[in-house]
């Protein structure tokens, strides 16, 4: 009972926070933010090394806090470059487990197929994630609050959401590096679709389309709390993503506590200018970093990794100058 | 899948959850007809009361105590029977399914397009169900609207709506035969199809022409052979018997796991025989309702 209570008022809360982040958000001065590029040039166990640097870089402080991490699991194509490498995942959840977290979740909501745990076998999170399920949460089926959403970029007045992501300490969006063929690119942010219950909203979750996909990528942005963004980029997709384009080796993982900065700098290695994603430059009117200049770097530099990524010729206009 | 699997999952409230924790509307539906087909009357009655408090302001159905909106669940509700269900609630959920379309097959969204001279989207001829209103028609809310629907053959608005219904599926349909969740194509790229919406688009063609669903239904059957998901292998069977497929020898491969209250729920109606069928089909013959 006890923790029920708790519970509901930290929901209470996180909804709270979001009106009054959501209510004195625009416009500011950008902020300053630090993103990490790191070299991980396969999917093997280096990577739980790889994860622990990346987390020592961006000094994250979870100790004794319960984080969910949200993959992006898309479709039944286990050596596609579709969802985020389960082997990600897995460092992820080592690594957050040695800073001490309370408790790692892993939580997903496809978009597209209904049957979470049969994607999540066939996607090898089960072969590679010892205890996937009772880790996992099918954010699709959670339980849900509605949240306002008092100064929308979309034409939506508010959004149910659920508990597992509302209640956390830290959300960790940990997604895949690929374009897009409806926003561009499909990165941190965009990720945040999966938070969003099939169960209320249907597979797809259609509701968001008619609202603007840019427009509701940036109020789920806005929504959430303290956010940690880390992108699979050891192989990502190119051409006609997020499911039929061909895999891209980069090479790297990028993180950081700032999703738009994460975001603005995997574009700038997919040689795709930032500044042309509308919910980037929508959530960067909260003064989220956005221009190179507001982000600084460690680990790799992007002109070091950077690898051009094939773009459907609607979205071509989107190419970085110079790239 | 044991009775008794299903029966321990009800909760106090009378609503079954889709795996643990608070009810929601479609895995209740879904049990309440399994406790139909099985005469568990007192669970049914329970999970009914439960389910008659969810409609909406609007006479469509709510997923869950919590959520404002009416959506697709409304066709899960109109398929418990009338005598069932209490014929007052159960006729304004058909009225409901009745009145809503896809956004994109909706006056005002064709009055804009006419307006701003664009050319007519090909798949908006035909009017089919969304998840939730203000959005667009999909085959899974489609399907199971035209399985209520098909129920109502006295009400002729009900008829036709079915009928576009179908329509609709048809044009939906991928070119290997079968179908996802409702996009044949993504920008230019012929998309996927899925096992379980196969499945369940079947279900609700039942009675179309046989010629015209052939390769869909061979598509079906390979499917079946192959799959271990619990929620594909119960459509596809739900679908391959509505299209006249025999079954009766079909049992599921040992190794697939019934997790969730929905898919335990259609695999005992299933396994219930005709009068499990009856009460998704419409029709113990199991071979076309029209």
């Amino acid at each position: 009972m006890t923790h029920a209570v708790t519970r509901r008022k930290w929901i209470a809360g996180a909804a709270g926070a979001a009106t009054m982040a959501a209510g004195c958000a625009r416009p500011s001065a950008p902020r300053a933010a630090s993103v990490s590029i790191v070299r991980a040039p396969a999917y093997d166990q280096t990577l739980y090394d790889t994860v622990r640097r990346v987390l020592a870089l961006q000094r994250l402080e979870v100790s004794g806090r319960h984080v969910v991490i949200k993959p992006n699991l898309v479709e039944y194509e286990p050596e596609s470059a579709i969802n985020t490498s389960p082997l990600v995942v897995h460092a992820a959840l080592e690594g957050f487990r040695a800073l001490g977290a309370a408790s790692v979740r892993i939580a997903e909501g496809p978009g597209h197929r209904r049957n979470t745990l049969d994607l999540a076998e066939a996607a090898g999170y089960f072969r590679l994630v010892p205890h996937f399920e009772d880790l996992f949460v099918d954010l699709n089926l959670d339980d849900v609050s509605a949240v306002p959403l008092p100064r929308p970029f979309s034409r939506l007045k508010r959004l149910y959401l659920p508990h597992t992501v509302l209640g956390a300490d830290l959300v960790v969006s940990l997604a895949k590096m690929k374009t897009h063929h409806w926003v561009g690119a499909t990165l941190s942010m965009k990720n945040l679709f999966g938070t969003v219950p099939g169960g209320v909203y249907g597979w797809p979750k259609n509701v968001l389309h008619w609202a603007g996909i840019d427009e509701s990528v940036a109020d789920l942005h806005s929504v959430y709390g303290r956010q940690f963004a880390m992108v699979d980029g050891v192989v990502g997709m190119e051409g006609n993503g997020p499911i039929q384009g061909k895999a891209r080796p980069v090479g790297v993982l990028v993180a950081g506590r700032d999703p738009v900065a994460v975001d603005a700098t995997c574009c700038r290695i997919m040689r795709i200018d930032p500044l042309r994603l509308g919910y980037l430059r929508m959530a960067a009117e909260s003064g989220a970093p956005l221009a190179e200049a507001h982000i600084r770097q460690t680990g790799e530099n992007i002109a070091a990794v950077a690898t051009q990524f094939e773009l459907v010729p609607e979205f071509r206009a989107l190419r970085l100058e110079g790239g | 899948m044991s009775f008794d699997a299903l029966a321990d999952k009800q909760n106090a409230d009378g609503g079954w959850p889709y795996r643990r924790g608070s009810s929601w509307t479609e895995p209740t539906a879904y049990a309440a007809l399994a406790m139909l087909a099985a005469g568990e009357k007192a669970r049914a009655r329970k999970a009914i009361a439960w389910l008659r408090g969810l409609e909406g302001a609007d006479g469509g159905w709510r997923p869950r105590p919590g959520v404002e909106d009416s959506t697709w669940v409304t066709a899960l509700v109109a398929l418990v029977p009338r005598e069932e269900f209490g014929a007052a609630a159960h006729d304004r959920a058909v009225g409901w399914l009745v009145d809503v379309t896809g956004a994109e097959s909706g006056a005002v969204v064709r009055l804009r397009s006419w307006l701003l001279g664009e050319a007519p989207n090909p798949d908006a001829r035909f009017a089919g169900w969304p998840w939730m209103e203000g959005s667009a028609a999909w085959v899974e809310p489609t399907a199971l609207a035209i399985l209520a629907l098909e129920r109502e053959p006295e009400r002729r608005n009900a008829r036709l709506r079915a009928a576009e219904g179908r329509r609709f599926l048809m044009n939906r349909r991928c070119s290997s035969g079968g179908w996802n969740h409702g996009s044949t194509h993504a920008v230019g790229y012929a998309t996927k199809e899925y096992p379980e919406s196969t499945g369940r688009a079947l279900a609700a063609l039942a009675g179309e022409p046989k010629a015209a669903l052939e390769r869909s239904i061979g598509l079906a059957r390979g499917f079946l052979d192959e799959s271990r998901s619990a929620d594909a292998i119960n459509w596809l069977r739900l679908g391959l018997t509505a299209q006249g497929a025999p079954l009766e020898r079909y049992r599921p491969p040992e190794e697939v796991v019934y997790r969730m209250v929905p898919e335990i729920a259609l695999d005992l109606l299933l396994s219930a025989g005709p009068a499990g069928y009856s009460l998704l089909l419409g029709n113990p013959a199991a071979g076309g309702r029209r």
